[in-house]
């Protein structure tokens, strides 16, 4: 798993790629924790995610919850498999997906 | 721990020392050869020219008392006319006086010098030979006499020698010198030789080599012996201090009382390799220091970790069959947490005696905080089930719980159904996971894609949407975890829903327990040596009919 981070003043955007799961889920939410100070509108671009776990998943929960004070997350790209894990597990009606 | 004994080879191949030195001796030895050759040759140069110079000057002298007139009157005088006599009187005492051995003068036969006539001939009267008589014809000893008489008789040289120093039997080393004896005009009459033997030369050579010899033993004992006490003292003995206090820690694990580099005092690179050792053996036993009390610790871990997975077991249904006097349906589940214990988890207890309620879930994450969670999950969807609540119910109560306290956003996914025994109907709610699959009496199983709901734990205000479904007497329900669908192989394949559902196609008709064995098979067999990666929990449900 890689995540690229890039700001452009009050927003950001992580290219996440590779797998994301229990081995590299805390490596993404430290991403999370320590980059995101200011931004408003933050966008996970999920063209090159492979794979998603259900620690990955978690991670994303906590991506909606720093984000539900600000202006919001928004999720692009994601590929079938991964679109298929949010549709099973409910988070396609949670997040905004497009 | 023993060193590993190292008696290979012989002697010098075990000993530095003992290689050295071959190498020095051997060293020497050809120094001394090369040595011994060369002092052979100026030596044996050195002394042939006194000999020859010697043997020249009588042959000179003999040469000119018989030359200047017409020799034929010596060799007409048979020998025994007073001027030949006279002659061979003075010749004779200049044999004798000068050391020659012999003393000739010769006429060669012109057309191809094969035979030689004596006309004068003297032995030394110390020699044990005798001279030839007058007129005595005999043929040349060889070529080169031939070619030397040659020389003299026809391209005018003054000298000529023969030396004759090695194997020859028939007689002692010697040199022959030769100058011709001239008329009144100048031309060759007759040829003079002196022989003289070389038994000073040889006897003094071979003195001189068993000197040289004499010196090089000597020498190359003493080099042997001096490199031996140099390196023994200077390299051998420092580093079989090291080697043996390598080898004493390799068995004793514990570093000596006086330290290595005390008593390996090099300051070379022998000294270096002392404290590196030293280094070394301090740096192992700090880290088997640390090792062990790690594996102490993971012991411990290990300990309360086997404790847990047990009491995680414990903590599920785990006898089969779990209710053996209900003949309305029959349950199997089994649960293989990838680590010692897992998120994932099956329940299934009875709520009264018409409903039994079903559950399988999937914490996020592995481990230790999904087993934690899991614990938490389990007791609060029991709790509220056997309140009585409808499926979507206990699945709001139990999110609502949950989501009151969950720092960690943790959640976890819920397919929940109630089954009414008596009537078959069975009310299903699911919070985020994977797909159920259901079988009728008279087809196969297949993926129910049911509505579903956000996982538990996500947000407080998620609400779930319960639907129904009939059970016939034989039909199936097939629950599991995403541990299943992404069972992946070596390769980074993923077993998938379809090769699931062709798993339990073959075994469509059997009883859940053999369902589910089924299905372990297929997955390992997909899997075959990669590592189990993800919890692996299912659960088959069969129904058989409402209670008669």
């Amino acid at each position: 798993m890689t995540a690229t981070l890039t700001k452009n003043e009050n927003s950001a955007v992580i290219r996440v790629s590779g797998r994301l799961d229990t081995v590299t889920a805390p490596e993404f939410e430290s991403v999370l924790q320590t980059e995101l100070g200011g931004i408003d509108t933050l966008t996970l671009d999920l063209a090159e995610l492979e794979y998603i776990s259900s620690a990955g998943l978690r991670t994303l929960l906590v991506a909606k919850k720093m984000m539900s004070e600000r202006k919001g997350l928004s999720v692009i790209n994601a590929n079938e498999t991964v679109r298929e894990i949010f549709d099973i597990t409910g988070f396609s009606e949670v997040l905004e997906i497009a | 721990m023993e060193a590993p004994a190292r008696k290979r080879g012989n002697f010098i191949s075990r000993h530095v020392a003992a290689k050295s030195i071959l190498g020095i001796v051997l060293m020497l030895v050809v120094f001394f050869l090369l040595v011994s050759i060369v002092g052979q040759r100026t030596f044996t140069r050195a002394l042939l020219d006194q000999y020859s110079d010697g043997a020249f000057r009588t042959a000179e002298a003999a040469a000119g008392m018989l030359g200047g007139g017409d020799f034929s009157r010596f060799a007409q005088s048979g020998g025994k006319t007073e001027e030949y006599l006279a002659a061979n009187t003075l010749l004779d005492e200049l044999c004798n006086s000068s050391g020659a051995t012999f003393v000739y003068a010769i006429l060669p036969d012109r057309t191809d010098y094969a035979h030689i006539t004596f006309i004068f001939s003297l032995m030394n009267r110390e020699s044990s030979y005798t001279h030839y008589d007058f007129g005595y014809v005999r043929e040349t000893t060889n070529d080169e006499y031939r070619e030397k008489y040659r020389l003299i008789c026809e391209e005018g040289s003054p000298r000529e020698l023969v030396v004759r120093d090695k194997g020859y039997i028939e007689t002692d080393p010697h040199i022959t010198a030769m100058v011709p004896v001239s008329g009144p005009g100048g031309e060759v009459q007759a040829i003079l030789c002196v022989q003289r033997q070389m038994d000073v030369l040889t006897s003094s050579r071979n003195s001189y080599i068993r000197g040289i010899t004499l010196v090089l033993v000597g020498l190359a004992a003493l080099v042997a012996a001096g490199q031996w006490l140099y390196l023994d003292r200077v390299f051998l003995r420092p580093v079989r201090r090291i080697t043996d206090e390598a080898t004493r820690f390799a068995a004793e694990n514990v570093q000596s009382a006086v330290r290595l580099t005390e008593t390996v005092k090099n300051r070379d690179e022998i000294g270096t390799l002392a404290a590196s050792v030293e280094d070394m053996e301090t740096r192992i036993q700090a880290y088997v220091g640390d090792i062990t009390r790690i594996t102490a610790e993971k012991e411990r871990i290990g300990t309360e970790l086997a404790l847990a997975t047990k009491l995680q077991a414990a903590f599920i249904p785990n006898t089969f069959p779990p209710f053996p006097d209900r003949s309305e349906f029959d349950v199997y589940a089994v649960m293989d947490p990838a680590k010692e214990v897992g998120g994932d988890f099956y329940d299934f207890y009875l709520i009264d005696d018409d409903h039994l309620c079903l559950v399988m879930a999937d914490v996020s994450g592995k481990g230790i905080p999904a087993a934690l969670f899991m614990m938490v999950s389990k007791i609060i969807i029991q709790s509220c089930a056997m309140l009585g609540r409808s499926a979507a119910g206990i699945l709001e109560k139990t999110n609502e719980a949950i989501c009151s306290n969950n720092k960690e956003n943790m959640f976890v996914t819920v397919w929940l159904g109630i089954l009414e025994i008596s009537t078959g109907r069975l009310t299903c709610a699911n919070a985020g996971h994977e797909y159920p699959v259901f079988k009728r009496p008279d087809g196969g199983f297949e993926l129910y894609k049911d509505r579903h709901g956000f996982v538990i734990g996500g947000l407080a205000e998620a609400r779930y949407r319960e639907y129904e479904m009939q059970l016939e007497p034989g039909s199936k329900l097939f629950v599991y975890t995403d541990g299943l669908p992404e069972a992946t192989d070596a390769s980074g394949a993923m077993f998938g829903t379809k090769r699931m559902l062709n798993a339990l196609n073959a075994n469509a008709q059997a009883r859940p327990k053999e369902v589910l064995a089924g299905m372990r098979a297929a997955v390992d067999g997909f899997v075959n040596d990669a590592e189990q990666f993800d919890d692996l929990t299912m659960l088959c449900l069969e129904y058989r009919g409402g209670a008669k």
